[in-house]
């Protein structure tokens, strides 16, 4: 659905933020964008979100160019969660919050309502839509901003550091609404820096540095250790290391994840057993 | 401009904007502009301040044209538009060409403002290009849920509160948060100011301030003895 055709970006004459940036995003992936600070990731998303205008190159949705496409309308299609939520929320109640967008963007009242009732559902915010919204925890209110996003029925949902300030919990129950999410159909495409998640959730991993992508590929192959990612700002998450650390005990290597760790070092102590 | 004094500068702002007040001729005040802007091209100030400038001279502009519409004549018209940008261009000079802690340091040591007076007045300088980035991230925050700044000038009005509404609660909440932040590192404390500071007298502050004496006295002489 996402198309990004040799797109570059200058935020001053001839220095680079986004170089030769090429990509597709298909409905329901799972994309995650990863890099060192200053790498590109949030101005690509940015770009595609109509906030800044390529330099060079096209971007497209279901193959027509967003150029001259106001954010509003992009917002129909592609959704938009930033780090901070609290830069967007104004009103008095969690409903009223996310019935912003269907308001601007013209609907009737009834499907307001109903776009309401279903992103708050689907954002487990429904118990709460009378709440007063800048009370709410952070992973509250970034859920809040999904929501917000979600009541104008995206395919693609962007997000920005959703998880950064909130403890493991929130974190967690944020990446399982968003892994429920991708599950029924939502493409998400998550610029972060926490590893752990990546390997978790994603299916595929887009790694950038200097503006340029350098890595798009799965998740497995991009700690497979066949790349230098410290070279890209990244560091493989705790399990690779460990599986590593553990090569001369028999462990295998391959598991990103704890519970995949666990299950390669129940193989190894069997066979050593055995 | 760097290497003058900030009270030589304040001393400059408040003289010239009293000479623009005390010029009534079109022509005596395009001069003293063109002599303004000499001084910006001289001082090396930062590009933001050159835009500042460009969008001061576009809305003097603006106001003169409004000024002859509305029935002035061309040579009041153009006196309107000239001293208003003369007296908001001394102050971007000022602005580009003073570091705000050499600012605040000046008022407290020099014409003895007290420190949070001063502190107040130059926090809420320092504070308004980060006020504009803020308005940048939250228009694109509610852009990016639909907000738009099309329509009538009601429905513009209407949707615009939805930029201010999330910004005075976060400014609000910055307030706050500076508040704390300053007290914890002990705010006021140091009454005689801050670190690096630079506001002593050179001889060029000497011989700026003997020519904005001489200036003034010869413009209040040429407009109240002619």
């Amino acid at each position: 659905m996402l198309e990004i055709d040799n797109v570059s970006y200058c935020y001053k004459a001839g220095q680079y933020a986004v170089h030769g940036v090429s990509l597709t995003v298909a409905d329901g992936e799972f994309v995650a964008i990863a890099g060192r600070n200053g790498s590109g990731k949030t101005t690509l998303t940015r770009l595609v979100m109509g906030l800044l205008r390529p330099t060079a190159g096209t971007i497209l949705l279901d193959g027509r160019a967003t150029a001259g496409t106001a954010t509003a309308a992009i917002a129909r299609q592609v959704g938009y969660v930033f780090q901070n939520p609290d830069r967007q929320i104004f009103r008095d109640s969690v409903a009223e919050e996310a019935a912003y967008g269907p308001e601007q963007l013209g609907f009737a009242a009834a499907e307001i309502r109903d776009a309401v009732a279903s992103a708050l559902e689907a954002t487990g915010l429904a118990a709460m839509a009378a709440a007063y919204p800048r009370t709410l925890s952070k992973g509250q209110k970034q859920r809040l901003a999904i929501a917000s996003a979600l009541a104008l029925s995206p395919r693609l949902l962007i997000l920005d550091e959703p998880t950064s300030g909130q403890d493991a919990r929130e974190k967690a129950a944020l990446m399982e609404l968003l892994t429920g999410l991708n599950t029924q159909g939502t493409a998400i495409l998550l610029v972060t820096h926490d590893m752990e998640l990546l390997a978790r959730y994603a299916r595929r991993a887009v790694v950038m540095t200097a503006g340029r992508v350098v890595f798009d590929g799965g998740v497995r192959e991009l700690f497979a250790g066949d790349t230098d990612v410290g070279a890209w700002g990244l560091r493989e998450p705790a399990a690779a290391r460990v599986a590593r650390g553990l090569r001369d005990c028999g462990v295998a290597p391959g598991p990103l994840v704890p519970e995949e760790l666990n299950g390669e070092i129940a193989v190894a102590r069997r066979e050593l057993y055995a | 401009m760097r290497k003058t004094a900030p009270l030589t500068k304040i001393v400059m702002v408040f003289l010239v904007s009293l000479w623009a007040m005390l010029l009534d001729s079109a022509a005596a005040l395009a001069l003293l502009t063109a002599a303004l802007v000499a001084l910006f091209a001289l001082s090396k100030a930062p590009a933001a301040s050159y835009k500042a400038l460009g969008s001061l001279g576009i809305f003097a502009a603006g106001l003169t044209a409004m000024q002859f519409a509305l029935g002035a004549e061309a040579e009041f018209s153009a006196v309107v538009g000239l001293r208003m940008a003369m007296m908001t261009g001394l102050f971007i000079l000022l602005m580009a060409t003073t570091r705000i802690q050499d600012l605040t340091a000046a008022l407290v040591r020099q014409l003895r403002v007290p420190y949070e007076y001063a502190f107040m007045v130059t926090a809420s300088l320092r504070f308004v290009p980060d006020l504009l980035a803020e308005v940048k991230a939250v228009q694109e925050a509610q852009a990016c849920r639909g907000y738009s700044n099309r329509g009538s000038v009601a429905r513009r009005l209407r949707n615009y509160l939805t930029i201010v509404q999330p910004l005075v609660l976060r400014s609000v909440t910055r307030s706050e948060t500076m508040a704390m932040s300053l007290e914890l590192r002990g705010f006021g404390a140091n009454r005689a100011g801050g670190y690096g500071t630079s506001i002593a007298f050179g001889y060029r502050d000497y011989l700026a301030l003997a020519a904005l004496a001489a200036g003034t006295a010869m413009i209040v002489a040429m407009r109240f003895y002619r």
